[in-house]
């Protein structure tokens, strides 16, 4: 009993709703300076001066790349934010096999809903980056694969668990599913990358970030983890009204 | 007289006996799972059909080797669990004092045997089929160490995923979706370890024993970890 009650369950009206409004407005600003900041302040990479107005026009494929560069400050905050998103799915769905508690995997599917969001974001990005740096629009490299497959899992996660009835089973399932998949990906990103291969084409890394780079990066992964975190707890609220408003619901017919 | 529990090992042993037994008797997973693999290597004579011969085949038919692996093991996965299902075996295992993991240990190892048992017979067949495309190096049978390593990671992973898919709806392509991306780097790894062994010379020295390690280690770790979860989902 005195477990039970030392047992704190996330719930609407706690503490971090009252962030919530505020994490999405930085989050908005931040994520829009760092939008304006990576074309108008950040020089391209290389050092190369290069008129981004003129840019637009012109046809040379090398200008276009230091162009097509800018999307990193979006693709990395992307992708930081749903691996946040996934060890926080984790965490949750650990708490659950150890309580049982359907808070927690309420939270758990949240988590791996905004994941799923953010994951997707992540690819379109890629993506288009992958077209521009290396012509083509799908590369086997560790990255793309670690993350098609991340992508692909949390799919089937979703897919789990609207085809089990039982909450009890679908819950334990689908945390079982969310542990194994963050598990699974540290694996798969190094196996790809460790496996030397003589398809894969090498991606050349510049020798690391200029300060502008990291400021803009930084303040871009800022935003996205606040906007992360504000989507959160939007739709946690949502859904947990959702429930209680069922609860009463079945109460009331009683 | 005093009545004393069977040890852990016993227990293993008659569930793994059990398994066994009920195999051998009606033969319909190894025989289903043999036919299934003879024609996705019909497929691949299709497939390959206009595919000029030579030593360029030798880099993909590791490749091509494994997906005939996958398929099959995918077949066998699905129907390991529904026999236990079908006539409520599940609740009479559960019902008897013994640790899930043991179940787990034994459902694995039965799952090892039968892909086994499978690729005795197709992995010679697919040779004999290919064989004139291109000749392996002399290192080429060492494609059984990379088979062994895929086949147990698997089965391990591949019977967590069978017991929970077993009480799904739709419960095929539920396993195929869960399997595929999960087992992605073992995979992986196995076909980069079996297309070395083949191609063999400086290749085989320079991959080989890297890739195999690292299949090791995503078997050792994914067997933990579905040996501790085993316990949540078969209750």
């Amino acid at each position: 009993m005195a477990d039970k009650k030392k047992l704190k369950l996330p719930e609407v009206g706690q503490w971090p709703d009252k962030l919530m409004a505020p994490a999405l407005i930085a989050g908005a600003v931040l994520t829009t300076l760092g939008f304006l900041m990576a074309f108008f302040i950040v020089p391209p990479v290389g050092g190369a001066a290069v008129d981004g107005v003129e840019l637009i026009g012109d046809s040379m494929v090398s200008q276009k790349m230091l162009l097509s560069q800018k999307i990193f400050y979006f693709h990395m905050p992307v992708a930081i934010t749903s691996f946040l998103g996934m060890a926080f799915g984790c965490y949750y769905a650990v708490r659950f096999l150890m309580t049982k508690n359907q808070r927690f995997d309420t939270c758990s599917r949240i988590c791996l809903e905004i994941s799923l969001l953010f994951i997707i974001m992540t690819m379109i990005t890629g993506e288009m980056w992958t077209r521009f740096e290396w012509g083509v629009w799908w590369s086997w490299e560790p990255r793309l694969t670690t993350y098609l497959i991340l992508m692909l899992i949390v799919i089937a996660y979703f897919v789990l668990r609207s085809s089990v009835d039982e909450p009890e089973r679908r819950a334990t399932f689908a945390a079982v599913i969310a542990i194994i998949a963050t598990v699974d990906v540290p694996i798969c990103f190094m196996i790809t990358r460790l496996i030397p291969s003589s398809i894969h084409p090498v991606v050349l890394r510049e020798g690391g970030m200029s300060p502008e780079m990291g400021m803009c990066v930084g303040l871009c992964a800022l935003g996205m983890l606040l906007v992360g975190f504000a989507l959160y707890r939007a739709r946690f609220n949502q859904v947990r009204l959702t429930q209680r408003v069922e609860a009463l619901k079945e109460s009331l017919e009683d | 007289m005093a009545c004393k529990p069977p040890s852990t090992w016993t227990q293993y042993r008659t569930l793994l006996a059990k398994d066994l037994k009920a195999e051998f008797r009606t033969k319909d997973m190894i025989v289903s799972m043999g036919i299934y693999a003879f024609l996705v290597i019909v497929v691949f004579g299709v497939a390959l059909s206009f595919a000029r011969p030579g030593a360029e085949f030798l880099e993909a038919s590791g490749g091509l080797l494994w997906a005939l692996v996958v398929f099959t093991s995918l077949l066998g996965l699905n129907r390991s669990f529904s026999h236990e299902t079908e006539n409520g075996c599940l609740e009479g295992l559960l019902l008897a004092p013994l640790d899930r993991g043991v179940i787990f240990l034994s459902k694995a190892t039965s799952n090892l045997i039968f892909l086994a048992l499978v690729e005795v017979i197709a992995v010679p067949l697919y040779w004999v089929f290919f064989s004139s495309f291109a000749a392996p190096a002399e290192t080429g049978w060492l494609l059984v160490v990379p088979l062994l390593l895929g086949s147990i990671g698997i089965a391990g992973i591949g019977t967590l995923l069978s017991t929970m898919t077993a009480s799904t709806r739709g419960k095929d392509v539920m396993l195929a979706l869960l399997f595929v991306p999960i087992i992605f780097p073992l995979l992986y790894a196995c076909v980069s370890a079996t297309t070395c062994a083949l191609v063999g010379g400086e290749v085989f020295a320079e991959g080989f024993f890297t890739a195999l390690a690292l299949g090791a280690g995503y078997d050792v770790i994914m067997i933990l970890a579905s040996w501790v979860l085993y316990d949540f989902v078969v209750n």
